[in-house]
Formats: structure tokens, C-alpha cells, sequence
């Protein structure tokens, strides 16, 4: 069993996040770092299977600047076996479906049972890149599960959608995507973090994996920001006295918010 | 005559040999156990500090004091033992010469009198304990006895043993005095003569063969107490003095100690293959932990003042102590055969494992913590009221609930009469269960990441540090906003704020009343702002002695970087790391507490409180400042110079109830039995105050929340407000 | 005008009305033509396609469709693009939606924007990203663009269209069927949602007083289709279980809308709901922390308050 596990350095999603004027790219560097939390229970779900099934590998991989590394680190600290950085200047500014490009190379060949995402990134929220890497790999996708189960060399999920649950099973490889509360992701132990430091963690440019850099970059995205803006900061909230129409009150605040 | 001193002598030395033996063959069996254990550095530093504890604490038998009655009964029980070594003298005398004396002064009236009067004082002692234990008696008392879980049978065949001592000591004195050769002939010895006038009317040859008897006796009793003092509790007469000794001074609260390796602090940056990260099997304790083990007498004093046992949680520290001290003994084969290797990563050394017999084997392999939840007793951590606890190959030895419940208060170290160091017990299992097994309580995953991530338990952004600034009246010097890069001459302090100082909503309260106080009495001072993180010691507290280590070595690098000097806080938790712990990082600074700083200037009159109170105020110990930095008077001054009336509660000062927060508490669900801030806001409420005054932002949200939920029952706590001693300086000072 | 592909959601036949607030939308940029993938195909689902203005209904009927996730839809779509060279395909923001826009934007290297709360005649899309604290006009440069859209992005309105059927059918590639849907279970009917993943929360506290008191928050929660949270106080407290504490020691949530009911806002409570997009508090205590941190905010009885909320929740929604 051989599992690659693809994870995000985000920026810390309790942080305030800027887009940078100029190229309208997030901002990373203002910003902490931290391995995108979702990827974790992927991180976590890959060696769940790999302990049940008694033997296999996990390798993590990761797209980023050099910071990336440090999600990688983590990664390998929770017991993931080995890690490849895809990381060249020619990427940066790479939409989802560049993104999806470079991965898909990077993971092609390489004999992976099963490729593992977290859902989405905390940064982007657009869940389309497991979507898309299965496209590009011509794998069976499964995405959204809140459950895995990998036996006899199939694998079935349930996906949690907007009806409830469907079952879905394939025969692998495939790639599936897993939601938060499907583990509980370890804590890596001190050990993990020593033992991380020695593990092999294969560094790749763009040439290496073989990409087109016409395909990949800001000067590739398909999708352009026009402008944006910085909201004007949360305005101090209004707080009315309760005079018998409260209720009534929050329900037409929420209506004006397009809540209700 | 002559053979009647044979027969004597022959039985004397029989019995002496034949019991000494096996007395000797278990004495080099314990020290060998002891030194089994794991290095221990720097426990012998500083020998004047370790012979004065010697001398108060155990000739003293100071801590033994703090309980008045029961402590009066062990100092007669002490002393009289120290005292009746000599009688020990005159009864081996007796075996070769019938009216042996101690040269010089054995004839003397005085040494008679005082031989006759401790073991009076001996069965007076023994008298009084047997009264605490049956009116404390844990079978029908439950938890609620100090000596819940102690073993009580033990216990009662000690004092019968004393008691044996006693009896047959004035048996053979008084039939001595009878046959006239008792060396106090002329006076002095009077339970002697008493008991004698009663022998007398039996007759010479009577007392002739009671005099042989009784010293048979009395040598049969001694060595057979020796023999069951080194396999029973009562081994705390040996190892204690040993334990003293050796133990931190002047005691083990305040810092937790470093992780070390072969006498050396741990490199953290590329730890040695055979470094240990905690303890995660009795093999990996160090003999100060066995001699600790071995010292405990269960007493309960520990027991008695522990937050988390009088709120019904499973964890007691005495019986954790006995539990692994049992361990020790079970696994002592292991322990002793056993070469390097780590039990707790499952590293054995697999020739002593396949010396060991199949039970002894089991024990050794069983799960050294983990959980024993629906297990028997499990409330009481697996005791029953007698001592007895539930085992099974698959149980876990140590409860992780008991391991966790723990607030790291410190009441239990600072009863300890034998001075076991509870708390580094506890936290180096800790250390296990983070760094090493990674199972510790899902709660502090939250903790850890907020701490690595953002520097601070909540996950708040740093931009929001300053926030405080924004709300006061008043400039406040920030660090580096005019370029500067070491702390300028002319400031006084440097203001750690801390991460509730700077976040939570009351403690930012406290943090802007000290800033306001320094402002008026014209104290300079100056904040990190963003550049200040955790100081660490919620996750040192917790275990994560790595995250500790890498906060602290920021932390510590910036302020030598800054060259701060002085700094005050408002936290007892940032003072205390602050303070002693980060010197074992390099970072020596003086600390203050601001109820220190703000009682100076108060004294000095640069602070005058003009509007005294006039409500009654009941002043909280936080344990980080009182127990742990002996920080007692400041805080009581200072309420004191501003209002009318103070009350103190029952427990207060040194034996101060903690408010649950401590020892990384604050950042766990307490889910079992019931809460301690309610314990101790009832407490406080009880007092009739109207104000109970803290020094410690965690223990005002955990006192502010018991006291607000018993104001949700009618007519309780009816205007209790729960406020940091700088608002009520604060108040009184402004006009 | 050129023809805009909209998919059709749909729940047991009939069209959900994020179909028709993309019909809406799509009107602003051509002629909009709705595809139906999957069996059950109903009048009633042609009815509402035409009362919002879809000329045509593209309609792929067949198990196969919906047998697999996801990629038979793409598959479909990416047909439709290459036959009918739509100028923008609209596809609702749902998880699914968002999936197979996914996949036909790498069929169809085209170019793909998410979660658009907005869409000019010219195709400029707005979102609001980083929790809102960012707007973004973007467009796509490449392909036929491919918009997902979030509901309630802009309000229905009617314009009769023909709704005419044009069946399509596609060999779906070998890739499109490995992965089969084996089993569903719909979720329970007022089940709540999971804390952690709900859209919005409706949280009680001290203020609730008692177990009893979480009947008005739970009442307010079924209105809003939302789950309901606690504080620690009133999980200490026992009046509601402990796996629903919002905080520190207790669960993080960051839904669209959290009304705090009766909690003071203490930062253990905060530190587990801060980054909520919009925070609706209701307390008794006008100086309650939580004020501070509210959009919106009313000082007053939640016994009182609430009752009176869910029963305008109610009436609103009809």
C-alpha cells in the first residue's frame, strides 16, 4: 500500500490575510505559516490505513515555496515516511488548475495506491483540486469522506453531501478527499519530530517533474483578478435595547445580512 | 548465675543473628533498588542547605508540625526512638554483664529520668495516633479520611509493635531494679520504679527470670520491628532522613526541573539516542524517585489538601505515590537485573525480561499509564479504603485521569513531611504521555497549536497585544516605536503583560489598573507589545517540555537582547517561569509581582489610598504565588491598606485550596466529581465578604465563574465580586 | 446573445431555488439553457425551468449519470461546451457542484472561478473571500468560463422561458465510471447539523439558567436550520452535553452566522467562535464582553427574544 498524501502550507487561518497589491497574490510572507489543518486529517487518515494494513508507505506532497517544506516537516513528524517538495518560482501564482497540472505530474508513475487531499485549504476554499487531479490521473474519485475503508484492493467512502450520505467504492488506485472529523489527528510526539528531521524529502523543480512552464504560474492562471479590496474594517456592532420587538429586530438584520 | 548469663547471652545472640540476617540481606536489597534508579543531578549541591534541613526538618520534625496534635505524637514517637538507642545499648550490655552500664553517664539520674520518660512519651504518642486513626477511621470515613487507601492493618501492627517495645522495655528494667542491678538504681528512673514495685512482691527468683525474659524479649521485639519497618511503610524511618537529605532545596515547588541527560541538561536540537522524554515505566525513574517511593509513610497529609481529591477525582498524590513505590517492589527483579534500555519506548532488555518469573514478567510488561476507566474503584484510582488496588495484566498502572487531574498547586510537596516531590513525578509522566506516547487530553491539542502558531494559549492574533494600550488615558512606552534597541536607562520596569493581560477581558482590566497606578506614582515602564509571547508554562505544565524549551529560548533570547533587567508581572504563572525557571535557560532577570511592586510604593507613599472600602475583603493565594514563590505578605498588605475589614478563609496562606486552573488545568475539561473553583469560590463566599480579591488572572475567571453561578441561586453570594487586589488599590487611590 | 449552461440541483424532482437564482443570474449574460443530468426529469421541474427563463432543457437522462460521482455530470457538460460553445456555464457552489465544475474546467482547459456571490453581463465575478474581510472582481481569460455560484447570491426572479427538451446522451469514459455509488442515506429529516460543519449556530449559556432553558435555543436552531452549541458554563453546568461546548476545551466553529444566547463571551468562548462571519449576541448583562464582538446585538430577555425570533423565522420563511 503506497499512499501519497498532498498537503498545503497555508497561512495561519486565524490570521488577517491580504492579497498583495500589484499581483493580487495572498500575501504569504506577512503572514505565519502553518501546514493547512484539513491536510492533517488526510496526513492522519493515510497512516490509519497503513497501520490496519499492517505494511506501506506514506509519502507526502507538497507544491510551495521553500516555506512548504516546513508542512512537509510536519507531516513527516506525524509519521509520514518520505516527502516530495515541488517547489521552482516559475509556480508561484498558480491557479487550481495549474495547481492540479503540477500535481498530477509529480504524483503520475509513481505507483501510488492512493492518493489522499484534505477537502479544501483554509486559504483558497475552493475544493476543486482533488476533483481535478483525478480528472487529469484518469482515477476513480472520492472525495468528501468523513470515512475510509480500504480492503482487499478497493476502496469505499462515505461522502458527506448535501443529502446526507452516499457510499461510494472503487477498486484502486483513486483519490480521495477526507472532511474534518473523520480522526482525530495525532499530536506529533517529540520522537516523530526527531525521526522527522532524518526522513528523505525529495526536492523538485519545475524541470524536474517535468513541467510545461507555459502551464503553470501567474502568467497561466485562467482566471484573472480584475481589483479587489480590502473590506473597510468590521464596523463596532449594533447592540439595541430589547423594547418588545428584539426577536424582530435580529430577524430583519439577518434578512438585510441575506441570512434569512 | 554463671550459666543462667550463657543461656542469656546464647539466646540473645541466637535471635540477634538470626534476625539481622535477614534484616541485612533486605537492607542491601533496598539499597541496591535505590541504586538502580536513573541519575539524579545535583542533589547533593549545597550540603550546608542539606544538613540544616536535616536538622529542622527532620531532628526538627518541622513539617510534621504544621499539624499540631498529630505532629506533637510523632515528635514523642521521634524522639523517643532517638532517646531509647541508648536502652538498645543497655540491653545488649546486659546480655554479657547482668549490671551493664553505659560508660560515664550510664549511672546518671538524669539519663534514667529521660529514658523512662520518652518511652512514657512513646506510648502517649502511640496513644494519640491510635485515637486518629480510629476517629478518622477510612472505612466508614471514606475518601474523606486522610487515610483512605492507607494500609490501616499495617499501620495498626506498627503501633502494636511500639507498643511491644514499651512494655518489654520497663518489664526488664523494673525486674533489673528488683535484682539490683538496674544501672539508675539511685533515682530518676520512675516509671521503672513504679512498674518494679509492682514485680517486687513476686519474688527474687521471679524476677530473676523476668529480668532474663524481658531482655530476650525486649531484643525479640526490636529486631522483629526492624524486620517489619524494612518491608512495611514504616520504612520512612530509614529512607526519610536519606530522602530529606537529598531533595530539592529548599523544596521542590516553584521550577520544574530541566530534562537532563547523564547529569547534563537535555540538547533539545539533537537529543542523544538513549535520552529519555519523560517517564514512561518505573524503569525510568531516577533513585531519588525510588527513595521517594520508599519514604512514603502514608500519612495523607497530601491527600488531605489536594484540590483534586476533594473534589472527587480519582487523583490522590499519596496514593499515586504508593502505587508506584509498589510497582517499584513488583517489578524489583526487573529493576535490578535490567542493563540500560528504555521500557517505556517498549525497549527491554530482553535476557533480564527471560531471567523473570512468568508473574513477575506480566508486571513488568503491563501498560504503565493509560486508562482504567470502568475498572474497579476507578474513582479512587483503584484503592479501596484498606489499600487494597485492582490489577489485571492488561490494566494500566497509572490512570491517566489521576495523572491529568493534577493542577500542579503544589499543597501536596509542601505538606510532605518526608519531602517527596509529587509534582515532578507527575509531570515527567506527563512528559511521556506528550512527547513520547502522543496521548495526552484532545483539549490541549487546541493549546499546543495556539502556542506554536500564535504564541499564545487562545490563538488571538499578536496585532491585538497592544489593544489595552487603546483603552487608557496615559501613554504607554512601547518597545522599539522609537527605534530603540535595548530597553532605555531611565525605565524602570519592563511591564510583561502576559497573554491574558493582553486578551482576557479582566485580566486586561488588571493590566491597565497597574499600568495606571505605575503612571501615578511616576514609575517608568515599558511594554514588548507584539513582541511578547507565552512565557511557556502552560505547556511545560502539560508535558510538552519541548514546546517549553523552544518558547523559553525565544523569550529568553529577547530579553538578554533588550537587556531587561527588572520586569513586573501581573501573572503568578509568568512570574514564576520568569523568575526561576528561565535561569535554567540563561535569562536571569529580577521579577517582580505586581502586588510586591504596588505594596513598595505604597509604603514608599508614592501611592496614597485615600478611600478606604468599607466592604469585608477575603484575599485568594494563588499557588504560583504563594506556595510556590512564598509570596504571602505583599498581596495581604496591600488589601489591607485598602479597606476596613479583611476575613481570611480557613485555608489560606500556605495551605491555600487552588482554583483549579493551574498545572495546564485551565486549558482541560474537568469532567469528574465536582468543580474545583466552586470548592473554593463556596469557600470564599462562606467568609462574608463581599470581596474576594485575587492576584492571579486565571484564578479570577475560575473564581469569577463559581461565584456568578451560585448568584444564579436565590439569594446566594448576593453582591460577591471577585477583583484583582490592583482594582481595589486602584479605587482607593483615586479620589 | 450567446447561451449560458446552467446545471439543474434538484431534490426528488424538483428544482432547488439556487437553479433559480442561477437562471437569474445567467440572464444577465445570454440566453440561459438549464441541463438536467440524471433520471426523474418531471413537468413540474420543466415548469419552474421555464418560469425562470431557460430556453432550453438539456436533459441526460439515465442511471448511469448518477450511479458515479461526479465526473458523468462533468462528462455531460463537457459535451454540451464543445456543442453548443455555451459563453459561460453557471453551476451552483455546493460541494458537488463545485466538483464537477472542477473536472470540466480541466476537460475543457477552461478557466474556473469559485464561490462567486455576483456575475456582471461581461462575466466579472465578484467573491468575498478571506472570511470576508477581501472582495475580488476576477474573470476568466481562458476556455469557456466556468462560474460557480453561491445560493443566495441574488433573489430569483420570473421570466418566462420555453423550457424546450433536448435530449443528450455521452459514452461516459472508462475513468468516469471507476468509482460507483453503492449506497445513500438521506439525511435525517431535523437532524441537526454537525456543529463544526453548520452554516450557522445558535449557542446557549448562563443565561439559559437551566437544561430546560435550551428548549427556546434548540426552537431557534430548527427554525434556522442550525446546530446548537453551548458554553462551558452551561456544559459544566450539566444543562447541555458536553460534546456540544463551543471553546478553548470544547469544539471551534466558524459558521456563516452564530447567535450567542446568554454567554457572557468570555475568551474561552471566544477562542472556539471568533472567526464566525456575522455574530448575533443576546444578553440580559448590557456589559457582557460578547457586545464588543456582535454584528448584532440585543440587550433583553432571551426568553423573551428568542421566542419572538423563531417565530419571525418561521413566518419569513413561510
Amino acid at each position: 500500500m503506497k499512499i501519497a498524501v498532498c498537503v498545503k502550507q497555508v497561512p495561519d487561518s486565524w490570521a488577517e490575510k491580504k492579497l498583495r497589491d500589484g499581483d493580487a497574490i495572498l500575501d504569504r510572507e506577512s503572514v505565519e505559516g502553518v501546514m493547512n489543518e484539513l491536510d492533517e486529517y488526510a496526513v492522519e487518515e493515510a497512516l490509519k490505513i497503513v497501520e490496519a494494513n499492517g505494511s506501506g508507505e506514506v509519502v507526502v506532497v507538497s507544491m510551495g515555496p521553500d516555506r512548504a517544506a516546513e508542512a512537509v516537516r510536519k507531516a513527516l513528524s506525524m509519521g509520514a515516511d518520505s516527502g516530495i517538495h515541488l517547489a521552482d518560482a516559475s509556480l508561484a501564482g498558480s491557479d487550481a488548475v495549474a495547481t492540479s497540472y503540477a500535481l498530477a505530474k509529480v504524483i503520475d508513475g509513481r505507483g501510488f495506491d492512493l492518493v489522499l487531499f484534505g477537502s479544501e485549504s483554509t486559504d483558497a476554499r475552493m475544493s476543486v483540486v482533488p476533483a481535478m487531479v483525478a480528472e487529469r490521473l484518469g482515477l476513480a474519485q472520492l472525495t468528501f469522506a468523513n470515512k475510509v475503508e480500504v480492503a482487499g484492493g478497493s476502496v469505499t467512502i462515505d461522502r458527506v453531501s448535501d443529502n446526507g450520505i452516499e457510499t461510494i467504492t472503487a477498486t484502486l488506485p483513486a483519490v480521495v478527499s477526507v472532511v474534518e472529523k473523520i480522526n482525530e489527528p495525532r499530536y506529533p510526539s517529540f520522537k516523530g519530530i526527531m525521526a522527522a528531521k532524518k526522513k528523505p524529502v525529495e526536492t523538485l523543480s519545475a524541470a524536474d517533474a517535468g513541467l510545461d512552464t507555459a502551464q503553470i504560474g501567474l502568467g497561466a492562471a485562467w482566471s484573472k483578478v480584475d481589483s479587489f479590496a480590502a473590506r473597510p474594517p468590521k464596523a463596532a456592532g449594533v447592540v439595541v435595547q430589547d423594547e418588545g420587538n428584539g426577536g424582530i429586530a435580529i430577524a430583519d438584520f439577518l434578512a438585510a445580512q441575506k441570512v434569512l | 548465675m554463671e550459666s543462667d548469663m550463657v543461656l542469656r547471652l546464647i539466646v540473645g545472640l541466637a535471635l540477634t543473628i538470626g534476625i539481622l540476617a535477614f534484616a541485612g540481606r533486605r537492607m542491601a536489597f533496598l539499597v541496591k533498588l535505590a541504586r538502580s534508579g536513573k541519575p539524579a543531578s545535583g542533589r547533593l549541591t549545597d550540603p550546608t542547605a542539606r544538613v540544616e534541613a536535616e536538622a529542622v526538618e527532620v531532628l526538627g520534625q518541622r513539617k510534621l508540625l504544621k499539624w499540631t496534635i498529630p505532629g506533637i505524637a510523632h515528635v514523642f514517637a521521634f524522639w523517643g526512638f532517638l532517646v531509647l538507642g541508648a536502652t538498645i545499648l543497655e540491653v545488649y550490655g546486659a546480655l554479657f554483664i547482668s549490671d551493664f552500664a553505659i560508660p560515664i553517664v550510664g549511672h546518671w539520674s538524669l539519663v534514667g529520668f529521660l529514658e523512662d520518660l520518652f518511652g512514657l512519651l512513646v506510648l502517649v504518642g502511640i496513644s494519640i495516633f491510635a485515637i486518629l486513626r480510629l476517629r478518622n477511621n477510612p472505612e466508614k470515613r471514606g475518601r474523606w479520611s486522610r487515610f483512605f487507601g492507607s494500609h490501616t492493618s499495617g499501620a495498626w501492627i506498627i503501633l502494636f509493635m511500639i507498643f511491644n517495645v514499651v512494655w518489654t522495655l520497663f518489664l526488664y528494667r523494673a525486674a533489673q531494679y528488683n535484682t539490683g542491678v538496674f544501672p539508675f538504681m539511685d533515682g530518676g528512673a520512675f516509671v521503672t520504679e513504679t512498674v518494679a514495685s509492682w514485680l517486687e512482691p513476686l519474688g527474687e527468683t521471679a524476677n530473676e527470670w523476668l529480668e532474663t525474659i524481658g531482655i530476650w524479649l525486649q531484643i525479640a521485639v526490636v529486631l522483629l520491628f526492624l524486620l517489619i519497618v524494612l518491608h512495611s511503610k514504616h520504612l520512612h524511618i530509614g529512607a526519610a532522613p536519606v530522602n530529606v537529605f537529598t531533595s530539592r532545596r529548599p523544596n521542590a515547588l516553584g521550577p520544574l526541573l530541566p530534562m537532563m541527560y547523564n547529569g547534563e541538561p537535555l540538547n533539545f536540537e539533537d537529543p542523544p539516542e538513549d535520552a529519555l522524554f519523560g517517564k514512561g515505566h518505573i524503569a525510568e525513574f531516577t533513585w531519588k524517585g525510588y527513595v521517594d517511593f520508599m519514604s512514603c509513610t502514608e500519612c495523607g497529609r497530601c491527600q488531605s489538601q489536594c484540590p483534586a481529591w476533594n473534589t472527587e477525582k480519582p487523583l490522590s498524590p499519596k496514593l499515586m505515590i504508593m502505587n508506584l513505590r509498589d510497582t517499584m517492589f513488583a517489578q524489583s527483579d526487573y529493576l535490578l537485573a535490567a542493563k540500560g534500555k528504555h521500557p517505556g519506548l517498549g525497549e527491554f532488555d530482553e535476557a533480564a525480561l527471560n531471567s523473570l518469573s512468568p508473574e513477575v514478567r506480566a508486571e513488568v510488561e503491563r501498560p504503565f499509564i493509560g486508562s482504567r476507566e470502568g475498572s474497579e474503584h476507578s474513582a479512587e484510582d483503584g484503592y479501596t479504603f484498606d489499600g487494597h488496588r485492582s490489577t489485571g495484566a492488561d490494566l494500566a498502572i497509572i490512570d491517566e485521569e489521576a495523572l491529568w487531574n493534577c493542577t500542579t498547586c503544589g499543597a501536596c510537596v509542601n505538606q510532605c513531611p518526608v519531602d517527596i516531590e509529587h509534582i515532578d513525578h507527575f509531570i515527567d509522566m506527563r512528559r511521556n504521555q506528550v512527547m513520547i506516547a502522543s496521548d495526552f487530553p484532545t483539549e490541549l491539542n487546541g493549546l499546543f497549536k495556539n502556542l506554536e502558531n500564535k504564541g499564545n494559549p487562545w490563538g488571538m492574533n499578536a496585532s491585538d497585544r497592544n489593544a489595552w494600550i487603546g483603552e487608557v488615558d496615559f501613554d504607554v512606552a512601547v518597545f522599539g516605536a522609537n527605534g530603540e534597541d535595548t530597553i532605555p536607562a531611565d525605565v524602570d520596569y519592563l511591564f510583561w503583560v502576559g497573554c491574558a493581560g493582553a486578551f482576557e477581558d479582566r485580566a486586561k482590566r488588571t493590566t491597565k489598573n497597574v499600568a495606571e497606578l505605575m503612571h501615578i506614582a511616576g514609575v517608568k515602564f515599558m511594554v514588548l507589545g507584539e513582541g511578547e509571547t507565552c512565557t511557556g508554562d502552560p505547556a511545560r505544565r502539560a508535558g510538552n517540555e519541548f514546546l517549553f524549551q523552544m518558547q523559553a529560548a525565544q523569550n529568553v533570547e529577547v530579553l538578554n537582547e533588550i537587556k531587561a533587567t527588572k520586569i513586573v508581572v501581573t501573572c503568578p504563572h509568568c512570574l514564576n517561569t520568569l523568575k526561576r525557571e528561565y535561569p535554567q535557560l540563561g535569562g536571569n532577570y529580577d521579577v517582580v509581582h505586581h502586588t510586591e511592586l504596588l505594596n513598595d510604593l505604597v509604603k514608599a507613599g508614592r501611592l496614597t489610598p485615600v478611600n478606604k472600602i468599607d466592604k469585608t475583603v477575603t484575599y485568594h493565594d494563588p499557588c504560583y504565588l504563594g506556595r510556590h514563590n512564598k509570596i504571602y505578605t505583599p498581596p495581604r498588605e496591600l488589601v489591607g491598606a485598602t479597606v476596613e475589614n479583611t476575613v481570611e478563609m480557613e485555608r489560606s496562606g500556605d495551605k491555600s485550596f487552588c482554583c483549579g486552573a493551574g498545572g495546564a488545568r485551565m486549558w482541560m475539561e474537568e469532567k469528574i466529581g465536582t468543580r474545583i473553583n466552586q470548592n473554593r469560590g463556596d469557600e470564599a463566599i462562606a467568609t462574608g465578604a463581599k470581596r474576594i480579591a485575587v492576584a492571579c488572572p486565571f484564578c479570577s475567571v475560575m473564581l469569577n465563574d463559581a461565584v456568578t453561578s451560585r448568584q444564579q441561586e436565590e439569594g446566594r453570594a448576593v453582591g460577591v465580586e471577585v477583583v484583582d487586589v490592583s482594582t481595589l488599590l486602584l479605587n482607593a487611590t483615586k479620589s | 446573445m450567446g447561451e449560458v449552461l446552467v446545471l439543474v440541483e434538484a431534490a426528488d424532482g424538483s428544482v432547488k431555488k439556487v437553479t433559480t437564482e442561477l437562471l437569474t443570474l445567467a440572464r444577465t449574460v445570454g440566453e440561459p439553457s438549464a441541463v438536467w443530468i440524471g433520471p426523474g426529469y418531471t413537468d413540474a421541474a420543466a415548469a419552474t425551468l421555464g418560469e425562470f427563463g431557460a430556453a432550453k432543457v438539456y436533459v441526460a437522462d439515465g442511471a448511469q449519470y448518477v450511479d458515479h460521482p461526479i465526473a458523468p455530470k462533468a462528462e455531460v457538460l463537457a459535451k454540451l461546451v464543445a456543442d453548443v460553445s455555451p459563453v459561460a456555464v453557471l453551476v451552483p457552489s455546493s460541494a458537488e457542484g463545485k466538483e464537477v465544475a472542477a473536472r470540466l474546467a480541466v476537460r475543457t482547459n477552461s478557466g474556473i472561478i469559485t464561490d462567486a456571490i455576483g456575475l456582471t453581463s461581461d462575466l466579472v465575478a465578484t467573491q468575498s473571500i478571506f472570511g470576508g474581510s477581501t472582495v475580488v472582481q476576477s474573470k476568466v481569460a481562458n476556455g469557456t468560463p466556468i462560474i460557480t455560484v453561491r445560493p443566495n447570491s441574488t433573489a430569483p426572479v420570473a421570466a418566462a422561458g420555453a423550457a424546450a427538451r433536448v435530449d443528450v446522451s455521452v459514452d461516459l469514459s472508462e475513468a468516469a465510471t471507476k468509482a460507483k455509488v453503492t449506497g445513500r442515506a438521506v439525511a435525517q429529516k431535523g437532524g441537526r447539523p454537525e456543529l463544526t460543519e453548520a452554516a450557522i449556530v445558535v449557542s446557549g449559556g448562563r443565561g439559559v439558567g437551566a437544561a430546560e432553558g435550551f428548549g427556546v435555543v434548540e426552537a431557534l436552531a430548527d427554525a434556522l436550520g442550525a446546530a446548537v452549541g453551548a458554553s462551558r458554563a452551561a456544559t459544566d453546568a450539566g444543562w447541555y452535553p458536553h460534546t456540544f461546548q463551543v471553546g478553548q476545551t470544547g469544539k471551534t466553529v466558524s459558521p456563516q452566522l452564530y447567535i450567542a444566547n446568554g454567554i457572557s463571551g468570555a475568551i474561552q468562548h471566544r477562542a472556539g467562535m471568533q472567526t464566525s462571519k456575522l455574530i448575533v449576541a443576546v444578553n440580559k448583562d448590557a456589559e457582557a464582553p460578547m457586545f464588543e464582538l456582535a454584528d448584532f446585538g440585543v440587550v433583553g430577555d432571551l426568553f423573551v427574544v428568542l421566542p419572538q425570533l423563531t417565530e419571525e423565522v418561521n413566518k419569513r420563511k413561510g
